[in-house]
């Protein structure tokens, strides 16, 4: 889902940077709080497995795939503060080893993904929890990877208007969010219920093994 | 000093790349990236190709039809969107080659204890999802169908989970032990 190097304009991701900073000093003293010797390993195993589902593709029906997030359940499991942060590092990782995302992109990718798409998650699992488990995280991780990917399709599809030459030739994105929208949405969509699926039944697997680190 | 002075230029780099709006000094970039990489530099080229020409290809080709239908083409805007992009990913494949992270950020030991952390991670899982899947084909003469590919990634991502998680612990164990973790 997200977005790589040279696609989106300084004016979009400095202003993403300054707001993520102090965010990023939020949740790494946050984890500096709570990172204890259990917590530790957990941590690690669970933001490895993040950076696995984001690399690993999920195929769909017809032929095409489409690779999950992972956030939601970092966000599960250890809360939204510590996910951001650990997905972060998942981002980071991705654009200097594998090359996929990119370090100009990384604040709108962690805001978009990282931090709100923690966020909704623990926000609508917490909301919806008393309809049972299976249904409050399969609807809170579809909806989040859906307001993730509508925002990275907004921040993309205001390229053109953000960043354009005196003649109105884009500069880096070319597409407005008529194009970008359901462009990333629809596939979303399907995605979405593929990372549900995996979080819940991950989810379920570290209750059994008394892995989660979240309160409530 | 040297991978610290790398990590730093790259940064530098990646910044100007974005504030360059003109195709030449983008190409000459690209061309800068490729004369300086050394040895390598076609397999460097080849496996950034790999990663944004999917990416390249399909904008592209919806701006050229785009610019078809609506009778305003830019081909400047072409080649300088195709260009950035190559650039930027040449840069970042670049310092992935030569930079070692871990003397990069030398001095940083939260972040260089979490990194060698989460990247021996990564190393446990990859090794089991190959196996893995090596073990499934080795059974059945027939490609697995979707439904049975899925379960048996289900099956294969709680057993990975499993052992990763006793891997870290004794990997942080060892490192407690070893005063690692004591600051």
């Amino acid at each position: 889902m997200h977005i790589p190097d040279g696609l989106i304009s300084p004016q979009t991701y400095l202003p993403a940077l300054a707001l993520a900073v102090p965010l990023w000093v939020i949740a790494g003293r946050r984890l500096h709080a709570s990172l204890g010797d259990a917590m530790l390993p957990r941590l690690a195993v669970f933001t490895a497995l993040a950076f696995l589902l984001s690399t690993l593709m999920l195929p769909l029906p017809g032929g095409t795939s489409g690779h999950a997030v992972g956030v939601g359940l970092l966000a599960l499991v250890f809360g939204p503060w510590i996910a951001f942060m650990a997905y972060t590092l998942v981002l980071l990782l991705q654009a200097v080893v594998v090359g996929a995302g990119g370090i100009t992109a990384l604040p709108v990718n962690a805001l978009a993904m990282g931090f709100v798409g923690a966020w909704v998650t623990v926000g609508l699992y917490r909301s919806l929890r008393g309809l049972g488990d299976a249904v409050a995280v399969t609807i809170a991780v579809w909806l989040a990877v859906m307001v993730s990917a509508l925002l990275l399709a907004l921040v993309l599809g205001l390229q053109p208007w953000v960043a354009a030459a005196p003649d109105g030739t884009p500069r880096f994105f070319p597409f407005g969010p008529r194009i970008t929208i359901p462009a990333l949405l629809i596939p979303h969509a399907f995605i979405g219920a593929g990372e549900a699926a995996l979080t819940l039944l991950v989810f379920r697997h570290a209750r059994k093994r008394r892995w989660l680190e979240a309160p409530g | 000093m040297k991978h610290r002075l790398g990590l730093g230029l790259w940064l530098l780099a990646v910044v100007t790349a974005t504030l360059l709006h003109a195709p030449a000094w983008l190409g000459l970039g690209v061309a800068a990236v490729l004369l300086f990489s050394g040895s390598g530099r076609l397999a460097l080229l080849l496996r950034v190709l790999r990663l944004v020409f999917p990416i390249l290809l399909l904008i592209s080709a919806g701006y050229l039809l785009m610019g078809w239908l609506s009778t305003s083409l830019a081909w400047e805007y072409l080649a300088l969107l195709n260009l950035r992009v190559l650039l930027l990913a040449l840069l970042t494949a670049w310092t992935a080659r030569d930079v070692d992270l871990d003397r990069a950020l030398r001095g940083f030991p939260a972040a260089q204890r979490w990194l060698s952390i989460v990247r021996s991670q990564v190393v446990v899982f990859r090794r089991l999802a190959t196996e893995y899947r090596a073990a499934v084909q080795s059974r059945s003469t027939v490609p697995p169908s979707l439904a049975q590919r899925y379960r048996a990634g289900a099956v294969l991502g709680l057993a990975a989970l499993d052992k990763a998680m006793y891997n870290s612990e004794a990997l942080t164990q060892g490192m407690r032990s070893r005063g690692a973790l004591d600051d």
